[in-house]
């Protein structure tokens, strides 16, 4: 073969692949959301003058062009495809898999971000609670991590440090350590979060610690959601990760409960099963990320009230806990300011529980 | 607007090619101006008239110092030229640096200039040199067309990270130049394993290299880690940069010169320096070390020469001490070579000589990347095992094992081992047709998994674009 029929054949094909791939960058329709990533994409950005300028247009840009390519979540698989299996690496975005689990790196233990935590819990006792006579609780959702990293030859943030560190600077409120009644198994296997058909336990633990335990009946039935589950690792980590069973927890008293959205201003059941076809079906518990909700409970055996300052575990857990209160308030401070809290909420004796996992304590500027 | 961004990759390059061999030849030029002014507005929107101001002073002083050639008049329009590039570069890149040691030395409390640093300007400062000093030496010809001279200066491929092209070395390109589908060829495969080099090594290196900074407590083998896998980040990072400026030059009929020529090979620093950045290395040679006298001068004042150039060499990588250190660093191994151990390290077996280049230029790369010279000192005190330091632990362990297949991917690739392979496989005659087959077909797959990392992206620095 010649020379130039060589140059001829290599560079056309290898121009013809890159032209076909502009050319779809080019006129393929914007879309809104990534469902595997479970966020909004980029738009092309408004081309005025004053964006120009400042560079803000060719920023947004640069993001539009990287999340609307076409085949973007084809292409995230071949990247992580590509670290583990030819490169040999064992995460990809900080996603590890061990064994059936999809996991994150949670570490290094980030020591200020633990400790502005309990400033931001302290300031919110002083503020709301100090003078008042409720009982006060900490409880801390260890992350899968927990269980699996170290374990494994992951590198894992030290729990132990902290625990104490919490515990240290939370001395207004009792410790429930609920890492011994959890298990690896009592995780979704591509989900951050814990099974709910699998709390029992520790349901029961902070129940006692709160003093509910009689009124707990333990009786529920597992509803089998109608969806498959694919949790929030199986888009970040793009590998082909098996889908798998989403359960909810129902008995009467759940089923009469009725849960009003302060920011909505609607009221909804305890599980939204509407939620189940939107991107994250574990918003099926307590209808999501809400910075304020308030669960009523005309069943309950007692005039008995709980505020919960929480995350996203707590959405799932706190179904279990209904039976011994007549009001439950959850508060996620994510969402709303600590100091517009007393516009909202009437601290009035209440028992409280501060309920938080470790990703967001160890990331805790999410915390307002 | 960087080379390893989907925007270049598949909007920007693409346009500018179709529209630079749609046009006829003589609006070449003018296309790649335009293209090159986007591509350097895209990111620094505001500094373009100050490049454009750069470019009309020197398009003025060429012709002047032609003009008034061996005479005084020459003389004094080239110091203004200096002055002018190496003022513009001082106020944006080291005015802050002499306020930081001026108030701690006297006390004063002087503000600092709120200025950011003009992407690539050292490399534009020392090409605009190159083109009037070469003037004045008459080594080339004063270009009186002002677009030959502004693309020359803009011109995207080597913009802002190199190879520090010299006037002299494409002046008969940027007058005529010519295409052909074999330099497409060449451009294309050396553009696109730049391109792999930058973002699926260097990336995935430096990766490693900023979670070991993230680190509060790190291991002796985690800072070996780290310290290989920086000196292995710098070299992908920025030879593949220069990969994918000389492949573009190519297809748009330049001819840059080499920049890398496997510096980790080298069996002594010297050697090492005429390997790496090649490009600048020359650059002070030519426009500094010789001018000062070289080495044909008394011993005293040649270990001033070298002091001089190494510490501007430092101090060209950034405005801070540990550049300078850094650079001093090399001047002391260069002389100790040069006074002491040249001829000894000659008769050295290969393997010790490329372990001395290779811990000095470690240890000297740890400088490089210190924010200051406490962490350089600690850094490189751990990885001697100073200090109460565990030798390994989980996440030591777990990072080696992660990054162990790129680690040594990287290593057999700064040597020449796998152009070697390919040039003994080409040999054959069966074996060269089937590369002839294989060599688009790796080239689109590299394309493809380049494109997959950078849609998946969230760490694609260019290491060299802040000097």
């Amino acid at each position: 073969m010649g020379e130039k029929i060589k140059n001829t054949v290599i560079v056309l094909s290898i121009g013809l692949i890159w032209c076909i791939l502009a050319l779809f960058c080019w006129i393929k329709p914007s879309d809104e959301i990534s469902i595997s990533e479970r966020r909004k994409l980029e738009q092309l950005p408004e081309f005025k003058l004053q964006t120009l300028l400042s560079g803000k247009f060719m920023t947004g840009f640069e993001e539009y062009a990287q999340d609307q390519f076409p085949h973007r979540f084809m292409l995230r698989k071949l990247k992580a495809y590509t670290r583990f299996y030819a490169f040999a690496q064992k995460d990809n975005n900080n996603i590890y898999i061990e064994g059936d689990y999809a996991a994150k790196l949670e570490y290094p233990l980030n020591e200020k971000s633990i400790l502005s935590a309990a400033d931001k819990f302290r300031y919110l006792y002083e503020k709301y609670m100090k003078d008042q006579k409720g009982n006060i609780y900490l409880s801390i959702v260890p992350d899968k991590g927990y269980y699996l990293a170290s374990q494994n030859g992951y590198p894992s943030m030290d729990y132990e440090q902290l625990f104490n560190i919490l515990k240290n600077h939370m001395e207004f409120a009792e410790y429930i350590d609920i890492s011994d009644v959890l298990e690896l198994e009592d995780y979704y296997y591509t989900d951050i979060h814990w099974r709910q058909e699998k709390l029992m336990k520790v349901a029961e633990k902070i129940a006692s610690a709160l003093g509910i335990s009689e009124e707990l009946s333990g009786n529920y039935e597992a509803i089998e959601a109608d969806v498959p589950f694919y949790g929030v690792y199986y888009g970040q980590s793009a590998l082909p990760l098996e889908h798998e069973k989403l359960y909810y927890l129902i008995n009467d008293i759940i089923n009469d409960c009725r849960v009003y959205n302060v920011e909505t201003d609607k009221t909804s059941p305890v599980y939204d099963t509407m939620k189940l076809h939107d991107k994250d079906p574990y918003d099926v518990f307590l209808s999501g990320a809400s910075p304020l909700l308030i669960v009523d409970n005309p069943n309950a055996a007692k005039e008995k009230e709980l505020i919960v300052f929480r995350d996203s575990f707590g959405s799932s857990l706190i179904p279990l806990l209904l039976e011994g209160y007549s009001k439950v308030t959850l508060v996620d401070i994510r969402y709303i300011t600590s100091d517009y809290l007393g516009e909202f909420v009437t601290f009035d004796n209440q028992d409280v529980l501060f309920l938080y996992s470790t990703p967001v304590l160890n990331s805790s500027a999410v915390l307002k | 607007m960087l080379f390893s961004s989907i925007t270049f990759l598949y909007y920007f390059l693409p346009l500018v090619l179709i529209l630079y061999f749609s046009v006829p030849k003589k609006l070449k030029n003018w296309v790649l101006l335009f293209s090159s002014l986007i591509f350097y507005g895209w990111g620094e929107p505001k500094y373009i008239l100050l490049m454009a101001l750069s470019i009309v002073v020197h398009y003025i002083l060429g012709i002047l110092i032609e003009r008034h050639s061996e005479t005084k008049k020459a003389k004094f329009w080239l110091i203004f030229s200096v002055c002018f590039s190496l003022g513009l570069l001082g106020y944006f890149k080291y005015a802050n640096f002499f306020i930081r040691n001026i108030n701690e030395v006297t006390g004063l409390s002087i503000s600092l200039l709120s200025i950011a640093l003009p992407v690539g300007i050292s490399f534009y400062t020392f090409q605009i040199l190159s083109y009037t000093i070469d003037v004045y030496r008459k080594e080339t010809k004063a270009q009186k067309n002002i677009v030959h001279l502004a693309t020359y200066v803009v011109l995207f491929p080597q913009l802002i990270a190199g190879p520090i092209v010299r006037y002299v070395d494409i002046a008969a390109a940027l007058e005529s130049r010519s295409h052909s589908l074999e330099k497409w060829r060449y451009g294309l495969r050396r553009f696109i394993f730049g391109l792999g080099k930058k973002v699926l090594l260097a990336n995935s290196l430096g990766e490693v290299c900023e979670i070991f900074k993230k680190t509060e407590q790190s291991a002796v083998l985690f800072y070996w880690i780290y310290a290989i896998a920086f000196s292995l980040q710098i070299y992908f990072d920025f030879s593949g940069y220069s990969d994918m400026a000389i492949g573009l030059g190519k297809i748009f009929g330049f001819e840059f010169l080499e920049n890398f020529n496997y510096p980790y090979i080298s069996r002594s620093i010297s050697e090492f320096w005429r390997r790496w950045h090649m490009s600048l290395g020359t650059w002070f040679r030519d426009y500094l070390y010789i001018p000062l006298g070289g080495n044909r001068v008394k011993k005293s004042r040649w270990i001033l020469n070298i002091v001089v150039v190494w510490m501007l060499t430092g101090l060209w990588h950034g405005a801070a001490w540990n550049f300078v250190i850094w650079g001093m660093l090399f001047a002391l191994l260069l002389m100790i070579e040069k006074l002491w151990i040249g001829k000894a390290m000659g008769k050295l077996p290969k393997f010790i000589s490329h372990i001395y280049v290779l811990f000095f230029v470690i240890i000297s790369f740890v400088i490089f990347d210190a924010a200051t010279m406490a962490e350089a000192v600690e850094r490189i005190g751990s990885m001697l095992g100073i200090g109460r330091i565990k030798v390994t632990d989980i996440q030591s362990l777990y990072y080696l094992r992660s990054y162990g297949v790129i680690l040594i991917l990287s290593i057999i690739g700064c040597t020449p081992l796998p152009k070697l392979c390919i040039e003994r496989i080409r040999r054959i005659k069966w074996a060269d047709r089937i590369m002839v087959i294989l060599e688009p077909i790796i080239c689109i797959v590299m394309l493809l998994t380049i494109t997959a990392y950078l849609v998946d992206a969230s760490f694609n620095p260019f290491l060299y674009f802040r000097f």
